[in-house]
């Protein structure tokens, strides 16, 4: 108790030396509070922009779909799966998908397409479907031979709504599948790479083009919490308990993206590390000042029977309160300016690209590892950092100590 | 009061090196100090006084000789057994008084009793009782920056008396107060070694404490030159 006493009455003994050392300690604390709740909040928003309104957060296929797709592989049975992913509370939507590779033609102009067969009403619920089209309309019906297709798509092919498509693929009996369309919308899904080729019809029209009746290849699934994808997805195998139809996370089907995040979420830490030195070398200069000046003080504890030991932890936990009260007021500071960008956000000057995705807007995020990373950082540092003028000051002679005027 | 020896030093030597240079601080001194001694060790600087009273409170280590308290070999005690031994048996009053700034009064005096574990009653009880020996009363909340020389003195002498160590080593005590507040306080210490029976050695330049000293050891060019028993 002495010791906490001695330590927590010397912060308040050099006040401008204090000052210094938290500054480092505070300015540490709110950048990497800040940094990591922003990163996270854009990561998040991009995460969902490519998954909630995309792809999804699981997507369920044949189990050898994603390594190589082909017509041939399909899900039958998939209304026994709908009615085992409602059973799951966590499951926010799921919706089914058809694809094939086909050609399209609209008047003189023809280019390659990718054809999606989409449930309209199930996929406006899980991706927001509805919300893409930004010119025209959405399906009329289920069962209408109307097409969407994307903003670039429809450039390539001069097209607009109300336009006939003529659409030539493979059935997946071996016959030519070909039929005419009418574009009822034009669709933009913030991916540009994406806009170009792909073309939306109705789920139960791709299966009668493709002969697929009563098959589908994919299911996309939203959930709820990003962060419980690995624990549904298990939970979604679980359900399924098969070996052919399996259920992957949004790690497992954009790998290349996951990638991508995985080595910008490195460079995040790189940034922790140079401010961890900046607070080191901060709490470094000031503490080994301080145990040079007060070594006479740290010669008398010894003199009167006080343990090296003690001498140590007498700096260390002096340096730890300084920490200690710095991560309360920068978790204030540091939460305020987070919750005022998760809500407001910064909206950059220019738009920049990621996989294809355009952001222009972004927020941050309030969470607890935006805290206690920062909180053990800037406690790793100021211990480990403080030990080297604890461990001096726990050396000190007495008799030397004495002699210094 | 009966008398025994509490201090025992033999052929004491405290070499100093420094840049491959030999300096002899102390050349061989051999005494014995009994209990209830009030004893002064004077001589000029560069003499080997506080030399010699490091030596005989373990704070240094000596190149050669031993030194023995109460029967126990302190030169060749080493880390924690030294540190306990020197909180449970002697206490410090030093030149520049050396309180720890930012504890009050009390809690600078009861600091010893805290490193041995003295229950927390006790030590209040024995704080109240040592600061109405030294005068006092009514300061134990006082930090010692609101305190005059004299008084911060007085409590350096409280605190080294608390924990009824053997001995009180005192290095220059009088050295940073006028001459009035000096004799007060030597007068104090004489009294508290006359009613707690308690051994004081000073090193000093003072003539008040050679004055008033029972004992007075002159050391010259770090050997005992005079040794004389009033």
């Amino acid at each position: 108790m002495i010791i906490f006493k001695i330590a927590f009455r010397s912060i308040f003994r050099q006040k401008r030396r204090s000052i210094l050392t938290a500054l480092s300690m505070f300015g540490g604390f709110f950048l990497s509070a800040f940094f990591i709740g922003f990163s996270d909040g854009s990561y998040n928003q991009i995460i969902n922009m490519f998954t909630r309104n995309n792809l999804g957060h699981i997507q369920i296929h044949e189990s050898t779909y994603l390594d190589k797709p082909s017509l041939y592989k399909t899900i039958r049975d998939y209304e026994d799966i709908y009615k085992k992913l409602q059973s799951i509370k966590e499951v926010d939507a799921f919706t089914p998908r058809i694809y094939s590779a086909g050609i399209v033609s609209v008047g003189e102009k023809s280019t390659g397409v990718k054809i999606t067969g989409v449930d309209p009403k199930r996929e406006n619920i899980a991706t927001n479907f509805n919300k893409k089209i930004y010119e025209g309309d959405v399906f009329s019906d289920e069962n209408s031979y109307e097409v969407i297709i994307g903003k670039g798509l429809a450039k390539i092919l001069k097209a607009s709504p109300g336009d006939d498509l003529v659409v030539i693929s493979q059935g997946a009996d071996g016959s030519i599948a070909n039929d005419s369309f009418k574009i009822v919308g034009l669709s933009k899904s913030g991916n540009e790479l994406e806009d170009r080729i792909t073309m939306y019809i109705p789920i139960k029209v791709a299966q009668e083009l493709l002969t697929l009746q009563g098959r589908i290849h994919e299911i996309a699934i939203t959930i709820k919490k990003l962060n419980t994808v690995p624990e549904i997805t298990e939970l979604i195998n679980e359900k399924i308990g098969s070996d052919k139809i399996i259920a992957e996370p949004w790690q497992a089907f954009a790998k290349s993206f996951y990638n991508a995040m995985q080595a910008d979420v490195e460079g995040m830490w790189v940034m922790l590390v140079i401010i961890m030195f900046v607070v080191a070398v901060g709490v470094l200069n000031t503490v080994l000042m301080s145990v040079l000046e007060r070594r006479r003080e740290y010669g008398v504890l010894k003199a009167m029977g006080t343990k090296p030991g003690d001498i140590i932890k007498l700096i260390l936990v002096e340096i730890n309160i300084l920490a200690v009260i710095c991560i309360a007021l920068g978790s204030i500071a540091a939460l305020g300016i987070n919750y005022y960008l998760s809500i407001h956000g910064i909206t950059l000057a220019e738009p920049f690209s990621y996989g294809g995705m355009y952001f222009r807007h972004m927020t941050s995020e309030i969470n607890l590892r935006s805290f206690v990373i920062p909180a053990v950082i800037v406690i790793l540092s100021a211990t480990v950092v403080g030990f080297f003028p604890a461990l001096k000051a726990a050396k000190t002679d007495p008799a030397k100590a004495m002699r210094t005027h | 009061m009966e008398q025994k020896t509490i201090i025992s030093t033999e052929n004491l030597v405290k070499t100093y090196k420094d840049n491959g240079m030999e300096a002899k601080a102390v050349r061989g001194i051999s005494l014995e100090i009994t209990s209830g001694e009030f004893t002064a060790v004077v001589g000029p600087s560069g003499s080997g006084k506080t030399t010699f009273l490091n030596l005989i409170s373990g704070l240094d280590t000596p190149t050669s000789g031993t030194v023995q308290i109460n029967n126990r070999l302190i030169s060749e005690m080493k880390g924690r057994e030294l540190s306990d031994f020197r909180r449970d048996n002697i206490g410090f009053v030093f030149q520049s008084y050396n309180l720890i700034p930012v504890l009050t009064v009390e809690e600078n005096i009861e600091y010893i009793m805290l490193l041995q574990n003295v229950p927390k009653r006790e030590r209040h009880d024995r704080v109240i009782k040592i600061l109405d020996k030294v005068g006092l009363n009514g300061m134990e909340s006082r930090r010692p920056t609101q305190l005059s020389g004299g008084q911060q003195q007085r409590v350096a002498i409280a605190r080294a008396m608390v924990s009824n160590p053997t001995l009180i080593l005192a290095d220059e005590p009088t050295a940073n107060l006028d001459s009035k507040m000096g004799s007060e306080l030597l007068e104090m210490m004489k009294v508290l070694n006359e009613t707690t029976g308690m051994t004081f050695i000073f090193s000093t330049h003072d003539q008040m404490i050679m004055e008033r000293a029972r004992r007075l050891i002159t050391l010259k060019d770090g050997i005992v030159k005079t040794d004389e028993i009033r």
